[in-house]
């Protein structure tokens, strides 16, 4: 046993039992500290685990969470960096926690949130058996840097990690460019043909502030079938050919938009997955899971797709969701999507962007090997929280609080409100700490413009936070109306007064920047009796 | 009425850092005033003729997107850019905007790229970026309301520094301005402008959208003589709110 490395753990246990007595968070201390005493702390004692890895510039934490709601769903034991302590510190103190001394632990898989930043240094301390990549946004060039450098990072921690299988964002051109021409097991997740929902198309035309409006390999601009936001969509390069590529998890159509969830029909294959246990399967398959399979023999164990699986016509009946829906037959064009069984799924976060992290979780499953039955039942029934559309009901009022960092998630948030029918109390709580980004001219490249189309239904804008003049400022060049909006830095006041005037039935919904999300978690904690950010 | 014609150039490619909410403050700051705006969006291989257009504004760019337009800037574009220049139509341009409109653009590795020369002023790259809050003074904004005090946002890793042929845009007060050294930010010559505070610069400081806008107006229309006066409390707030807290 290595006493430096038991010292390690030691050190960083006690500092998280005392963190937790002070009522502190300490979700970065104690692996700090244990990286100090022992450098190779988490390259050691991670080394046992099966790790998934999921990055990108938004949705990691939600995603993040519909995956652990399928391993639950799957009975796989995991650990996780729930409180979206997302770097090096944060993601040993999640192993230590897990670990003995000796730095062995019973539970063997690790679900991992990782910064996009950080992917590429952590990557040569923990390797993943399975990376998901959400999507690339341009996101805080004060501190990320400029968008390809963030791209070149993650392609960099992934070619470290030669024996992950990929899950990929068939719609994003920089994300899809991850697997290309790669002779690893790649995954691709995205909508398989434009949609509408009521008499709107859901999804946006072209719009000027696109991040990726020009080929990554050739720079000739690309074509799209359709957008579902952003750049995402069914792109083509017209000069070298590179598109988006096929998808094996694709949403068919988005049926329903709510302001609480949305009803989709999704592709879920299912591979054929090994009945084996570790040590008798043969030939053996890919190492995933494999100390899951000795522990679950029915799923864990992965064997190739089945080749024989042909047509591309999928059965269709039962209009109930999370069934598998058989009887008529749907087409899809094979170039778009691979054949499976398609579902109805009523996805329990509601907005656009949060199909997206549905269907990158249910294709993390089917990189697993797990059924597609268990991955519709958890996307029916996860629950996100921590500032990501987390709901707060009291005395027949709801608080929303939903988290906006960069202009691609704003705008998703902005479309979400637009799904809103009744009258509403909005608040915008903008920080520029280091966390937040010092930098908030990106307040400029969201529409707000959009709101206009809802002002009636907004009774009262309260902008708060270090930048709460700026954001008013913003919506006043948005032609918002002036006389709704009042700055109110008191965070109590501020709750205190928008609730009062929101009638019953209504819904006051906050939007802050990570930290001001922070702040205002504290005080809502202490007048709602929210749960600790840290379980 | 009045009219304006403002032209975003390449506004799929520079168009980092909430450069829209220039044109935005711009927009709305003359619509308010009853005065008629048009806004055309002239991106590569777009016509490009600058008598069409009062105000021209050119942004900033990822080096990615950057690369992509060069070449059309550079040999398409290029003879108009100069023409409206000399002609004195406004301009407003921000970071990569403005170093294109220099001489040359000199890389780590020593190597010259050869911008537009329109302006008498160079750019050299610098490993480190200069990244903040910046606040810095301009004379020609001063007025009895206006103590010309301009606030943004900066960053980049160019070092810009400036021939006789121009001058500074202001003096700074507190950042890195052109290149960290001689306290100088920005560039004016005839009537462009030239910032590295970049994204919000217009919106957050009124009095210089107004300036340009009365600039513009008075070029185009003989019988122009002021803009009218509009309630600015919100920016005022913005902007005072930032001055306080930078100078402090």
């Amino acid at each position: 046993m290595k006493i430096r490395l038991a010292f390690s753990i030691l050190v960083a246990k006690l500092t998280i039992k005392l963190c937790r007595l002070v009522q502190w968070g300490g979700t970065s201390l104690p692996g700090k500290l244990a990286r100090k005493i022992y450098p190779d702390v988490l390259k050691e004692i991670a080394k046992n685990f099966s790790i998934i890895m999921v990055t990108g510039t938004n949705g990691k934490t939600t995603t993040t969470r519909i995956i652990g709601q399928i391993l639950y769903e799957n009975k796989i034991d995991y650990i996780t960096n729930r409180s979206g302590a997302n770097l090096a510190d944060g993601i040993t103190t999640t192993f230590i926690e897990a670990v003995s001394l000796k730095g062995k632990s019973s539970t063997l898989t690790a679900l991992l949130e990782v910064d996009e930043a950080a992917f590429k240094s952590i990557t040569d301390l923990v390797k993943p058996d399975t990376v998901v990549v959400t999507n690339f946004f341009r996101d805080q060039l004060d501190r990320y840097g400029e968008l390809y450098t963030t791209l070149n990072n993650v392609a960099s921690g992934i070619h470290k990690s030669p024996k992950a299988r990929l899950v990929l964002n068939a719609d994003d051109s920089l994300c899809a460019s991850l697997g290309r021409e790669s002779d690893r097991e790649v995954i691709y997740y995205g909508f398989g043909t434009e949609f509408t929902h009521g008499d709107k198309a859901v999804g946006s035309k072209e719009t000027l502030n696109s991040d990726a409006t020009f080929c990554l390999f050739c720079r000739s601009k690309y074509r799209y079938e359709f957008r579902s936001y952003g750049h995402l969509g069914r792109f083509r390069c017209p000069e070298c050919g590179y598109e988006r590529p096929v998808s094996h998890v694709t949403c068919l159509s988005v049926d329903k938009l709510t302001s609480s969830n949305s009803e989709i029909r999704v592709i879920i294959p299912e591979k054929n997955t090994c009945r084996d246990s570790a040590d008798t399967c043969n030939p053996p398959c890919s190492p995933g899971l494999n100390a899951v399979c000795a522990e679950n023999p029915s799923y864990g164990i992965i064997h190739e797709p089945d080749e024989n699986q042909t047509g591309f016509q999928h059965p269709e009946k039962d209009n109930q969701t999370g069934q598998q829906l058989t009887g008529t037959k749907h087409l899809i064009q094979p170039d778009i999507a691979l054949p499976g069984n398609v579902y109805q799924v009523k996805v329990n976060l509601p907005g656009l962007y949060n199909i997206y992290n549905a269907l990158a979780a249910a294709a993390c499953g089917y990189a697993l090997g797990l059924p597609a039955e268990n991955s519709v039942k958890a996307l029916e029934s996860f629950e996100c929280g921590f500032g990501r559309m987390e709901t707060i009901n009291t005395s027949g009022k709801t608080i929303k609080l939903i988290l906006v960092k960069n202009p691609t998630g704003f705008d998703q948030v902005i479309d979400y409100l637009l799904t809103e029918e009744k009258n509403m109390q909005l608040a915008f709580l903008i920080n520029d700490k280091t966390a937040d980004g010092t930098d908030i001219s990106w307040l400029w490249d969201v529409n707000f413009e959009k709101l206009q189309a809802i002002q009636d239904y907004i009774e009262n804008i309260y902008v708060s936070g270090i930048r709460a003049e700026d954001m008013a400022v913003r919506l006043k060049y948005a032609d918002i109306y002036t006389d709704k909006i009042s700055i109110q830095k008191d965070y109590n006041r501020l709750i205190d007064t928008a609730l009062s005037r929101t009638a019953e039935g209504n819904c006051f919904y906050i939007l802050p920047t990570y930290t001001a999300m922070l702040e205002i978690r504290k005080v809502l904690k202490k007048k709602f009796n929210l749960k600790e950010f840290w379980k | 009425m009045y009219e304006l014609n403002i032209c975003h150039l390449y506004p799929d490619l520079l168009n980092l850092y909430g450069d829209r909410g220039n044109i935005i403050a711009l927009k709305k700051r003359a619509q308010w005033r009853g005065i008629n705006v048009n806004i055309s969006n002239v991106t590569i291989g777009d016509r490009f003729d600058a008598s069409e257009h009062d105000i021209i504004y050119l942004g900033g760019g990822q080096d990615f997107e950057q690369k992509i337009l060069q070449e059309d800037l550079l040999n398409e574009k290029a003879s108009e850019i100069r023409n409206g220049i000399e002609n004195d139509r406004v301009f407003l341009c921000i970071c990569g905007g403005y170093q294109l409109l220099g001489k040359y653009y000199k890389t780590c590795d020593g190597k010259e790229i050869e911008f537009l020369g329109a302006l008498d002023l160079w750019t050299i790259a610098h490993e480190d970026r200069m990244i903040g809050n910046i606040v810095f003074e301009c004379d020609f904004l001063k007025s009895e309301t206006c103590d010309g005090k301009i606030v943004g946002f900066e960053n980049h890793s160019g070092r810009t520094y400036l021939g006789p042929g121009v001058k500074p845009l202001g003096k700074v007060l507190k950042g890195n301005g052109n290149n960290g050294e001689d306290k100088s930010e920005g560039a004016v010559y005839r009537n462009v402008f030239c910032s590295y505070s970049h994204g919000s610069l217009l919106p957050k400081n009124p009095a210089l959208t107004d300036y340009l806008l009365n600039l513009a107006l008075k070029q185009k229309y003989k019988d122009f003589t002021f803009l009218a006066p509009l309630d600015d409390h919100l920016e005022e707030l913005a902007h005072n709110s930032m001055i306080k807290r930078i100078l402090k």
